[in-house]
């Protein structure tokens, strides 16, 4: 079993030392040898999930002294099945994608040492370890994003997310310093021993341990999933490799998500970190959503997508749902993953059939064509206020009866239940020849997801946080005062239920579109089309730095 | 009193303090062999730390900010130094000044530190005279394209400034750990500040000099011998930094 444990991540380290040393030999069919490599990775993953699936207990194998410590646990053994699994199709994509690029042995080489980068994180059984393997993972990305290396934009892009990883490799090294300080170990293990034997441990400056490192950990792991004002390289790293994107996207942006749920025997000591974690992912969520709406670009309207997205996983994390954050990261990785490694393919197709049936949805979705015959409006509405809380609540309700008395599984209930009446409002727009034949069938997609998130996501708890108590202290943490929580539930829905009603006297008076904008909302739209001038900011802050130095050099220059 | 101030001045000037530290780049820029200069490189920080071993002068705490501010100082400036040469001789002195701290810890590594940071240096100087050789001088931006014209030069100049900016799993790396460590708080935020302008100065350096169009012109690459002989080097030094400092 020790084996199996030290073998996953050692497989790509193999790989990669065998691939750039037999390169000058095979040429490029070297390629297999990593692909071959990469399925072994896979298949002793799997081997390594299958085992904790049927219940081998957790364990570490230590390396060194102190340090160097690889875990097997539920979490990493799923996590390394996800990225080894994901790093698999990445391989086998670029053997063909990649076949007409220079540097063919290199990037395969930087390929198997990200994967091993990754894997070795996941599974990080002690500081030192982890503090490896996340900043490599920033060298790696840096390099794998300036693969060209005649293409000045990739690599100045590739910098921008260096540096951004660099400056959350920050936090996370020193709140490595506070541990060790506390505690005199680097074993994760060790140290989450004595924080549960002792929550209100003390460091620098008289603070409580958990929060400060809390805090540090949040902020490490803000940076590497793109939060708001640490988001922005995302959306321009599109100028590596398809095989690169998709990977980033699928599995390396995700890391923060990652982070937080090994911190997870911390965070239940915790007090208002999560909080702070819920606000920013929100934040993240809001401003990435609306960003990606406002991009004509499609590349960095994917790129706003996945910071949406990240947003909502940190936010999951930030009101106690770690396991769903997990689930949340590995759906959404496979999602984004398929959509980078298709997108040639697909506009390959599009060129000579953009292959759009021109269907109810078509007419109403790109025609913008309304239906002739509409059904009553405040039935519709009925409809879609209540069916989606009735699925949400009687699905939750099924699969763990008590899931009412945590605050943040009615948060996500919330988001469910606007998302779905969004979904359901929209058919009332739609132009079909059987209206509730198409409701029907929406509201059987909907049950369907919902259903299938919900016990996918319940599994997920069960498997990753075994002990139901430890759980409910997750969620615990992540609590406001119940006055404030309910105030806070009953403003926003009544912010929402305005918008709809909004809505309801747009139907009813006439469209907005033939309006002239109000100079409010164009201001509006310029701020978000230039992304709240992030770019201008950070460019600007980056020509005044190197100013600076360079007049430094001039004012002493003789040493 | 005096005496004392005199003799850490005396070891200011070899475990550079800004502005003692200029004479140390004023020496260092007006070397160009590169045997001279790999000698004062190491032999600088050595003869600073031999000071301090022999007269054993008792270290205010005041030394830290000194300390830091001139590895501060020297790490900035490195963002906008194009010429290669300067470059080496800023971060030296920024990751000698950085010397004080384990010094002021009482880390009995300090000596090992600097052979994490010297080893990494020595190689740059080598890999700059023979940029000079090829191309008459060694400024970022000037050519580029090097990661075509010249591969296996390109790799191993890459591999260098990593293991000198102390990127895992470089020993350079384990010695800012074990400075980090020992630590207050205020200067390790400094510190670890510090340490992410180094990667910023080494990415733009890498950056400057590998990117591009290749050349026309037929330039010599680096023999292979050399390149096996520069991995074996590095492998050694990890082995070693992993061996000696890695026991934390």
């Amino acid at each position: 079993m020790n084996t199996l444990t030290v073998l996953v991540p050692a497989l790509p380290i193999v790989s990669a030392i065998l691939t750039h040393l037999l390169s000058p030999a095979f040429g490029r069919r070297v390629a297999r040898l990593s692909v071959g490599f990469t399925l072994l990775t896979f298949l002793a993953a799997a081997t390594s999930l299958g085992l904790a699936l049927a219940g081998e207990p957790n364990h570490a194998v230590s390396l060194g002294k102190g340090w160097g410590i690889i875990l097997f646990d539920p979490l990493s053994s799923l996590m390394a099945l996800v990225i080894s699994g994901i790093s698999f199709i990445v391989h086998l994509y670029s053997v063909r994608y990649m076949a007409e690029e220079t540097g063919y042995a290199r990037f395969f080489v930087l390929l198997d040492l990200m994967t091993a980068s990754l894997l070795i994180m996941v599974s990080a059984g002690d500081l030192i370890t982890l503090l490896i393997a996340w900043h490599m993972i920033g060298v790696m990305l840096y390099f794998l994003l300036g693969q060209d290396t005649q293409s000045p934009s990739a690599y100045r892009y590739g910098m921008w997310t260096f540096m951004v990883y660099r400056i959350g490799d920050i936090p996370l090294v020193l709140a490595a310093v506070v541990l060790f300080h506390t505690y005199g170990s680097w074993s994760l293990t060790f140290i989450f021993e004595q924080l549960a034997a002792n929550p209100n441990a003390e460091t620098f400056f008289g603070l409580p341990v958990a929060e400060v490192v809390g805090a540090l950990v949040a902020l490490a792991a803000f940076a590497r999933s793109a939060q708001f004002l640490l988001h922005t390289w995302l959306p321009y790293t599109m100028e590596g490799p398809t095989p690169v994107s998709a990977l980033m996207h699928a599995g390396i942006v995700n890391s923060g998500g990652f982070l937080i749920n090994r911190f997870a025997p911390l965070y239940i000591h915790t007090g208002d970190v999560l909080h702070w974690v819920f606000v920013v992912g929100l934040l993240t969520a809001v401003i990435g959503s609306v960003l990606m709406l406002a991009q004509n670009d499609v590349k960095k309207s994917l790129g706003y997508s996945t910071m949406g997205q990240m947003g909502f996983m940190i936010m999951e994390c930030g009101v106690g749902a770690f396991s769903l954050a997990i689930f949340h990261l590995i759906a959404h990785g496979l999602f984004k993953g398929t959509m980078f490694l298709s997108a040639g393919g697909v506009i390959g197709k599009a060129r000579h059939d953009d292959g759009v049936p021109k269907d109810d949805l078509y007419t109403f979705v790109v025609e913008r064509e309304a239906p002739k015959v509409q059904q009553p409006l405040l039935m519709m509405v009925g409809i879609t206020l209540v069916i989606p809380v009735l699925v949400l609540v009687l699905t939750h309700w099924w699969v763990a009866p008590d899931l009412y008395q945590r605050q943040g599984a009615v948060i996500l209930l919330f988001f469910g239940w606007i998302t779905g009446a969004q979904l359901l409002f929209s058919t009332y727009h739609m132009k079909a020849a059987n209206p509730w034949r198409l409701l029907g069938l929406i509201l059987v997609s909907f049950i369907v997801v919902v259903v299938g998130y919900t016990l996918i996501s319940h599994a997920f708890d069960i498997f990753l946080y075994k002990d139901p108590e430890f759980a409910s202290q997750l969620y615990r943490a992540a609590g406001i005062d119940i006055v404030w929580f309910d105030t806070l539930v009953i403003v926003t829905t009544i912010i929402v239920v305005l918008g709809w009603v909004r809505a309801y006297r747009v139907e009813k008076l006439g469209s907005l579109i033939d309006q002239k904008p109000s100079h409010w909302w164009m201001n509006f739209y310029s701020l978000i089309s230039r992304e709240f001038y992030m770019i201008d900011f950070y460019s600007g802050l980056h020509r005044r730095l190197l100013a600076a130095s360079a007049r430094l050099n001039v004012w002493f220059r003789w040493g | 009193m005096k005496m004392s101030y005199l003799i850490l001045l005396l070891i200011a000037l070899f475990l550079p303090l800004f502005p003692l530290s200029i004479v140390f780049n004023a020496v260092y820029a007006r070397l160009t062999h590169p045997l001279l200069r790999m000698a004062l490189l190491l032999g600088w920080p050595l003869a600073g730390l031999y000071l301090y071993s022999v007269l054993q002068p008792q270290l205010p705490g005041w030394l830290v900010s000194w300390a830091l501010a001139t590895a501060v100082f020297y790490a900035f400036r490195l963002l906008a130094m194009r010429e290669m040469g300067i470059w080496s001789g800023y971060f030296a002195t920024s990751a000698w000044a950085c010397l004080w701290l384990p010094l002021l810890y009482g880390d009995a590594n300090t000596m090992l530190y600097v052979f994490w940071f010297g080893v990494p240096l020595l190689l740059l100087a080598l890999l700059v005279s023979g940029l000079e050789r090829r191309y008459g001088a060694a400024y970022t931006e000037l050519y580029g394209g090097l990661a075509q014209t010249i591969p296996r030069f390109s790799g191993v100049f890459v591999v260098t400034v990593l293991a000198l900016v102390a990127t895992p799993v470089f020993p350079a790396f384990l010695g800012m750990l074990n400075i980090l460590v020992a630590s207050e708080p205020l200067v390790a935020i400094t510190l670890a500040g510090m340490w992410a302008i180094w990667s910023w100065a080494g990415m733009r350096l890498i950056q400057g000099m590998i990117v591009g169009d290749p050349s026309s012109d037929v330039i010599e690459d680096l023999p292979l011998i050399y390149t096996w002989g520069f991995g074996v080097l590095m492998l050694l030094l990890i082995g070693a930094g992993f061996t000696l400092t890695g026991n934390f």
